[in-house]
């Protein structure tokens, strides 16, 4: 599959677009490239692009202290940005950093308006994906809240397996917000067992 | 004009203007929106969602104030407050279609604008205009989300009801003690001295 062809797959879920309407989004996309561990954007800065993973994967992170909080780990076929500093075009809270070689698919935030302008099923779209942001955060923080350490780590490796092989232990551990320890311990006990963590 | 229709007619107008705010559109569109909006009137401490409920509408307060928790073992987490203006909804239930887990209960009597997932997907249909205006009005709320969220991941507990008391004033007078505590993630106790603290003072709170 092309990268076109990912992207659109990835669109198709929110909403059917024209080959037209696609078109004057294609138009605007730039490929940018980059090595593993490299920062995307710094706090501080204001997010430039929204950008879809064809390839790799990428974390955003602040720091408590000097422990590095994750909030957000995207693999292929989804989208990364500092995404409240891309929106409100203010200084951003958190970094993004490549974890492996990453290709992404990019939009900026002009050429975003533009197509806008252009093309209301493409607004659409960015009404749908932003609610997508909006539910997402909400599912994350209420399983923070609801769920036990436990259950919040089987929830996880029940809907990201692979991720457990790519992300560097210490990352998930973060991003569960878990000690790495109890990570640990866990995810040994589902090697053991490799059923116990099916519902 | 009767006296309700009277009432109606300057709840609208009211309306009209806090959308203005997300994105200008003109009388005539607002016109066409009239007939998809339901106005329902609250006493204070009703819940108009419930758990377990999946949510019909999505909110705006036309007048007094909302707020939304989480019943969570025993005890009730507040994640948003909306005051005039402001959406609030059960947003996970409303667009997903699924029991709610949250709350939205009303603090002051209250009046909201309301439009039922149905009549919400039918005006976008009919009226391409009115998808700025969701976009933006979407998009502020995560905004919003974003940094309630990163604050309590962040900030100190006193550089977070500074910071709200600064930014809130009108609702500190307005929210119940608890309610506010809850929300910004800060011991009831810890809020009542960090409260006394702004008191004659000239509240020292530009830090």
């Amino acid at each position: 599959m092309t990268m076109l062809e990912m992207l659109r797959q990835y669109i198709s879920g929110y909403v059917a677009l024209t080959g037209e309407d696609f078109a004057v989004l294609a138009d605007k996309l730039i490929v940018r490239e980059f090595e593993r561990r490299q920062l995307l954007v710094r706090v501080g800065e204001v997010e430039q692009y929204l950008s879809f993973v064809v390839k790799g994967l990428a974390r955003m992170y602040f720091y408590k202290g000097k422990t590095e909080m994750i909030t957000n780990i995207a693999k292929e076929g989804e989208l990364i940005a500092a995404s409240a500093s891309f929106l409100s075009g203010k200084p951003s809270y958190y970094y993004v950093e490549t974890l492996e070689p990453c290709t992404l698919l990019s939009i900026s935030r002009a050429n975003l308006e533009q197509a806008y302008e252009e093309s209301p099923r493409i607004e659409k779209l960015g009404r749908l994906v932003t609610t997508y942001f909006v539910l997402q955060k909400e599912e994350w923080e209420l399983e923070c809240m609801r769920l036990d350490t436990r259950e919040r780590f089987l929830r996880f490796i029940g809907n990201n397996p692979e991720l457990l092989t790519r992300v560097p232990q210490k990352y998930l551990a973060s991003y569960l917000n878990m000690k790495p320890e109890t990570f640990s311990r866990l995810k040994n006990h589902i090697k053991k067992r490799p059923f116990a963590g099916r519902p | 004009m009767s006296h309700n229709a009277a009432i109606y007619q300057a709840a609208l107008e009211k309306l009209h203007q806090y959308l203005q705010v997300y994105a200008p559109f003109t009388k005539n569109d607002f016109r066409q929106m009239e007939p998809f909006l339901e106005i329902r009137e609250f006493d204070k401490k009703v819940k108009v969602i419930h758990e377990g409920e999946v949510e019909r509408y999505l909110n705006v307060v036309g007048l007094g104030l909302a707020r939304k928790y989480l019943p969570v073992r025993n005890k009730e987490i507040t994640i948003q407050l909306a005051s005039e203006g402001h959406m609030i909804h059960s947003e996970l239930s409303f667009h997903y279609r699924v029991p709610s887990r949250a709350v939205v209960e009303t603090i002051e009597p209250t009046v909201f604008f309301s439009i039922s997932y149905d009549s919400l997907e039918q005006l976008y249909e009919q009226i391409p205009g009115i998808e700025r205006l969701g976009r933006l009005m979407i998009t502020d709320l995560f905004i919003k989300s974003d940094t309630r969220y990163f604050n309590q991941l962040r900030k100190s507990t006193r550089e977070r009801f500074l910071e709200y008391v600064r930014n809130h004033p009108d609702m500190v007078q307005r929210v119940p003690q608890k309610y506010l505590a809850s929300f910004l993630n800060i011991k009831p106790e810890t809020f009542s001295r960090l409260k006394h603290l702004t008191k004659g003072k000239g509240v020292n709170v530009k830090g």
